[in-house]
């Protein structure tokens, strides 16, 4: 352990070397911008960035990448609290208590709590993972079919912690994502399902033009809305400060230990856990704050509970992930599958012998994650006024510029105007779910889960076709039995919540 | 009579027979114990499920008069404006294949803006047009120049 800490200072010495340093600030700072902006992902701009890393060494190369995916973790957090729509998948939970405060005339408040939310859970789970990194992945590696199809669906109960107003209808929400991922080819022998001959449905709906759809549509819709008839948000008024006491931000997320602590488990164990991600990290992780929470109806109203358990979460998955990349050579998502591909191309090999072969880079790449966080902080608190301008622009402007943005986004995935028609179709789903009163955050966790579900199930079938092994397979058994137990707490919580709103009521009326 | 979520329901159910019937035409398992049409019959059939509680639920709630009020908001919703922008995105979305990304994003950006917002006085119009040629012109600049992001060229301009 003595060796590894004295290895890992010696490197966080060397990425300071302005060799390293440059590369990796530049990457922070590509990262928070293309992380901000909505319909720009992290996994877009790592792509755009890869070109420009063929020309360094691997390690500057590889410093510039963990830069963009630190930097585009915690970067998505500020539009999802400014303006309502998560610059990444990985912030969609941010949205739901960072708007609110926004909305509440508390932005700055909103901005940090998520900013220094990420510091520290992306710092923990980097510290945390590089002690601990051999035996995590030993339990990664035990997972077959049935632990994977169970873990996913343990995923999809979070659902139940999500409705809120209505179960049935938040459920509903949740089967609707599970059953936009079966359209189109299935996923074992490309048969196509539910096309009804369309070339279009062929390829299915894919995930980043539908969550761009549905999320941007809804809040700028919802926006519109209130445009020209009383409510104009944007320029009118001086435009609210970003301005906060630090001090009191990091007491905020400090005097919650254990929110704080188990954010960052979650993130950690969705970030090993390949095909997971940041996406459903931050889901699951504010789904578990408000489930232990004192005060579960103060969730989504503008409370630092629901941002800190996202934001934490969401950064120290970046770490999980790196992780999980170093050590067994699997990509843990999207950004790091790109990673992969990167240090393919300068001769490396990730795997089990990568930390041994290649010690200077995996020390390094660790160095460059743990530094790449304070560099996040100063590029946001350097970049305030400019975050300040985005809410401070006439939604009128705001408006065409972010669509254009969104466009370019669904566009610039497969280069296909497809995709930008399944963004137009998806927005008009997302507003419509808006108006009826259907919640969207467990449509996207059905989107995202949906197909790992049925490939896992399909798998674990094809080995045996015994249903009983999905519980007698003891981690795959206490996934199941923790599924179960999510959704009775999310019924028992839901019930206890409306007591107490028909408590309040009666109370309003007695007095 | 059914209430708003009783007719979501109703929808939600339909779409769902509907796409359980579409099944049917899959074809039967070969090398798998489970063929195409397995995990698609599991989800439709959860959905279905769900929006028939959704349509019941509301039927009672009707009939108990229990369903819940949906708060009349303080300021009545411009849904025409709401209309208008999607009918806009759509043209758009129409024009990008034959108009190309700069001219359709730049007419985007400045009709949008009007109808959003119509501009009062030259200086208002002067803004319009400057913010619709900026968006058109740094987009195009950032993502085909610098990013190497291919972006639609339109087949009537060439551009």
């Amino acid at each position: 352990m003595e060796v590894l800490y004295e290895h890992l200072f010696a490197s966080i010495l060397g990425i300071l070397h302005l060799k390293y340093l440059v590369p990796l600030l530049l990457g922070t700072i590509a990262g928070v911008i293309g992380g901000a902006l909505p319909g720009i992902t992290i996994t877009m701009t790592i792509i755009m960035v890869l070109p420009f890393t063929f020309g360094l060494d691997p390690l500057q190369g590889l410093a510039a990448m963990t830069g963009v995916y630190v930097g585009g973790s915690a970067g998505g957090s500020i539009t999802a609290s400014l303006i309502g729509i998560p610059g990444t998948p990985s912030a969609v939970a941010t949205t739901f208590d960072g708007f609110p405060m926004t909305r509440k005339g508390e932005p700055g408040r909103a901005v940090w709590v998520g900013v220094w939310a990420a510091f520290l859970g992306g710092a923990l789970g980097g510290l945390f993972l590089i002690a601990a990194t051999g035996p995590l992945a030993s339990i990664a590696l035990k997972f077959g079919p049935w632990e994977y199809f169970s873990l996913f669906v343990f995923a999809l109960s979070m659902v139940a912690g999500l409705v809120g107003t209505s179960l049935t209808k938040g459920l509903l929400s949740g089967a609707i994502g599970l059953v936009i991922t079966v359209i189109g080819a299935d996923p074992i022998l490309g048969v196509p399902r539910l096309t009804m001959g369309s070339d279009f449905l062929q390829g299915g709906f894919p995930f980043l033009p539908v969550l761009i759809g549905i999320f941007a549509f809804a809040q700028l819709m919802s926006d519109i809305e209130k445009l020209r008839a009383g409510r104009s948000g944007g320029a009118g008024g001086p435009p609210p400060s970003l301005k906060v006491s630090q001090l009191k931000v990091l007491w905020e997320i400090l005097s919650r230990p254990f929110l704080l602590l188990w954010s960052t488990w979650i993130g950690i164990l969705i970030g090993v856990l390949p095909a997971i991600g940041g996406s459903a990290a931050n889901v699951m992780a504010y789904d578990q704050a408000k489930k232990f929470s004192r005060r579960p109806e103060k969730f989504g109203t503008g409370i630092p509970e629901g941002i800190i358990a996202s934001e934490s979460s969401n950064n120290a998955n970046v770490a999980g992930s790196l992780v999980t990349i170093m050590a067994f050579g699997i990509p843990g998502d999207a950004v790091t599958a790109v990673m992969l591909g990167a240090m393919t191309i300068h001769g490396i090999q990730p795997g089990p012998l990568f930390i041994s072969q290649h010690p200077a880079i995996a020390y390094g790449i660790y160095a460059a994650y743990l530094v790449a966080l304070p560099l996040m902080v100063l590029t946001i608190a350097a970049g305030a006024r400019a975050w300040m301008r985005v809410i401070s622009v006439p939604k009128s402007i705001l408006v065409p510029v972010v669509l254009v943005l969104c466009v370019i986004g669904a566009f610039a995935l497969n280069n296909i105007m497809d995709d930008v028609y399944v963004l137009l179709i998806f927005g008009v789903v997302g507003y419509a779910m808006v108006k009826i009163g259907i919640p969207l955050a467990p449509l996207i966790l059905g989107l995202i889960l949906g197909d790992q579900i049925e490939v896992n199930l399909i798998r674990a079938i094809a080995n045996d076709p015994n249903p009983w092994l999905f519980i007698t397979h003891p981690i795959s058994g206490g996934l199941l039995g923790a599924s179960v137990l999510s959704v009775i707490l999310a019924l028992w919580q839901h019930r206890r919540a409306k007591r107490r709103g028909a408590i309040a009521e009666e109370e309003d009326i007695d007095f | 009579m059914l209430g708003r979520d009783g007719i979501a329901g109703l929808v939600c159910l339909a779409l769902s027979l509907f796409g359980l019937a579409l099944t049917r035409g899959l074809p039967a398992p070969s090398m798998l114990p489970v063929g195409p049409g397995f995990y698609p019959r599991i989800v439709l059939t959860l959905m279905a499920g769900l929006s028939a509680i959704l349509v019941v639920s509301d039927v009672i709630a009707g009939r108990r008069g229990t369903r819940a009020v949906v708060a009349r908001p303080a300021v009545q919703p411009n849904y025409r404006l709401v209309a208008a922008t999607f009918a806009i995105f759509a043209a758009y979305v129409a024009l990008l294949p034959p108009l190309g990304f700069r001219i359709a994003t730049f007419l985007f950006v400045a009709v949008l803006q009007v109808v959003l917002e119509p501009p009062r006085g030259s200086r208002r119009w002067a803004l319009v047009l400057a913010v619709a040629l900026a968006t058109t012109w740094l987009t195009y600049l950032a993502f085909e120049r610098y990013l190497s992001v291919l972006l639609p060229r339109g087949t009537w301009t060439g551009m």
